[in-house]
């Protein structure tokens, strides 16, 4: 079915209206959801493009945020404002991702992932040692404050998470829709005849790697502004890796809406089962093992094969043929 | 090495650990040509066209491709060049639509690839009714068209084609042997590893008889077919 234009002008209408929530007076611990849901979003849309598009199942998230959000704050530290900061951090995790690139590209498959798995418990050791400035009482375990954050409002902060969610999305949504797009799903689905029809693996798959590690270290450094505390368990904890990985296998990995239906379920939970700490890791466990047991294609999987999105779209063919007749 | 030669094997093995699959294998395929491969089950022929598509490097000796030393390059830069090859077993792009997987080959298969079109590849290999068809819902036999499809598409000098008749009932043989001859009639240079003996002698120029990674011998497919030391590699 041909998706008809009123899709992006609902979506653009969608963007428009959450960029003005807080202007419009939505409560704080809303913003404060959303803030959460927009991260976990850029980090899963950007999983997803690695492991749903690209066939690498990437377990190093947490380098990059890590990385990133180390980066912006041990800036601010020397003088360098947060905003400079983010760029800086989202560098960094570019510059690390290429750096592991050569060695962990040599491993295929199940070894790619137990290769990347190892890199952000490696930075975290070496994060709890490292004392590059401050006292005696900052880095190492400690880990570093984000200096001169403390008066940008939660709005700002908001709107920061909802740019860098949206970008993740547009970006995968024009990558899929270009030339790198095609060959990216034919490394996925077959590495060698990838190869002998031309397609540079290592080039394709370090494209994709690489501006994962980019949105992820930019998420990542939004997300410490917010909360503007780094310390290497923090900053290099695998939960930076289970958050975009239950989100994009929850909502549907290798499928567009996938991660973001998944992102909002994941940041639903993890707010709902905020207080019953280790019970709130165990009951998405549970959700994660049902969801793979039972559609295995995700939620948006599922949708897609029921059918689910023919109504709106008739619906919105309908509308478009109108407005074309007047 | 003659002036004409489009491929050029000078003195190639292959060792995986301590097996030998590929030793001291020297020949020649001239433009235009379509040379047989010929050998009984693991005498080295997959494992040949691995090293002439890069899928391997040679343990020794070298290979050349149009006038070029190609020995060692990895597989998507001969395919630049113009080495395209077929899978033995099908290996399709299962989630994107058959017009999708040879546009694979066109947009990445470089410079000469572009401008291929897509419909007359179709129509040669017999597959435009299931084109929009995702490859994972293709029949065996749809799938082995479309890996000849896809070879085409990347436009290339020399087509490597890995067992394209295998499992084809006779019905299917003429259109095979059919669609070999106008891949010739394109300008391009064949190999072919084949065990369906009616295409091996009616399609190729000349044949090399393979066995234990060594080559036993070389000819026309009447002289190979009458070699005593082929005959005693297949039916020992």
């Amino acid at each position: 079915m041909k998706i008809p234009r009123l899709t992006t002008l609902a979506s653009v209408a969608v963007l428009v209206v959450l960029a003005l929530f807080p202007v419009i007076g939505v409560s704080l611990s809303w913003l404060n959801y959303l803030f959460s849901f927009f991260i976990y979003l850029a980090l899963a849309t950007m999983w997803n493009l690695l492991a749903g598009y690209t066939g690498l199942i990437c377990l190093c998230p947490a380098a990059f945020v890590g990385l990133a959000g180390y980066a912006m704050a041990i800036g601010t530290w020397v003088g360098v404002p947060f905003q400079a900061g983010l760029i800086a951090g989202a560098a960094v995790a570019v510059l690390f991702a290429l750096l592991i690139s050569y060695p962990v590209f040599r491993m295929k498959g199940i070894y790619f992932a137990i290769g990347t798995l190892v890199l952000p418990e490696a930075l975290k050791a070496w994060f709890s040692f490292w004392h590059p400035v401050g006292t005696a009482y900052q880095g190492g375990g400690a880990g570093y404050a984000v200096a001169g954050v403390a008066g940008i409002t939660l709005g700002e902060k908001y709107w920061l998470a909802l740019a860098i969610a949206a970008a993740s999305i547009l970006v995968v949504h024009i990558i899929l829709r270009a030339r790198l797009g095609l060959g990216l799903t034919a490394i996925r689905d077959n590495e060698n005849t990838a190869a002998s029809a031309g397609v540079n693996i290592f080039r394709l798959k370090l494209s994709s790697f690489l501006i994962a590690a980019l949105i992820m270290g930019i998420a990542g450094a939004i997300y410490y502004i917010h909360n503007p505390r780094i310390q290497p368990t923090s900053g290099f904890n695998i939960s930076w890796l289970l958050l975009p990985l239950m989100a994009t296998v929850i909502g549907g990995e290798g499928i567009e809406e996938g991660p973001i239906i998944g992102a909002a379920i994941v940041t639903f939970l993890r707010f709902l089962l905020a207080d019953y700490g280790a019970w709130s890791l165990f009951i998405q466990g549970i959700i994660l093992v049902v969801v793979v047991v039972v559609m295995p294609q995700g939620i948006a999987g599922l949708l897609r094969q029921v059918g689910a999105y023919r109504f709106p779209l008739r619906l919105f063919q309908a509308a478009e043929a109108k407005i074309h007749k007047t | 090495m003659s002036e004409t030669a489009v491929l050029s094997i000078d003195r190639v093995s292959k060792s995986f650990g301590g097996i030998v699959a590929v030793k001291d294998l020297s020949f020649e395929v001239q433009a235009g040509q379509i040379l047989g491969l010929m050998g009984p089950n693991g005498a080295g022929k997959t494992t040949l066209l691995n090293i002439i598509a890069g899928t391997y490097s040679p343990s020794s000796g070298r290979v050349n491709f149009c006038g070029r030393d190609v020995t060692g390059l990895p597989a998507h830069k001969l395919c630049h060049l113009g080495i395209a090859r077929t899978y033995q077993i099908p290996q399709p792009f299962t989630s994107l639509s058959a017009r999708q997987n040879i546009l694979v080959a066109t947009k990445y298969g470089g410079k000469k690839a572009a401008g291929m079109e897509h419909d007359k590849i179709f129509d040669l290999v017999n597959l435009s009714e299931q084109k929009d068809m995702l490859a994972r819902d293709l029949a065996t036999v749809s799938l082995k068209r479309l890996e000849l499809a896809r070879a085409l598409a990347s436009n290339p000098t020399l087509i490597l084609l890995d067992e394209i008749a295998a499992g084809s009932t006779d019905t299917e043989l003429p259109r095979i042997l059919g669609m070999i001859e106008e891949i010739r009639k394109m300008g391009k240079t064949v190999v072919l590893v084949e065990h369906v003996m009616k295409v091996m002698v009616e399609a190729v120029d000349r044949i090399i008889v393979i066995d234990k990674g060594e080559k036993i011998a070389e000819g026309t497919p009447d002289e190979v077919m009458k070699d005593e030391k082929v005959i005693a590699a297949y039916f020992g």
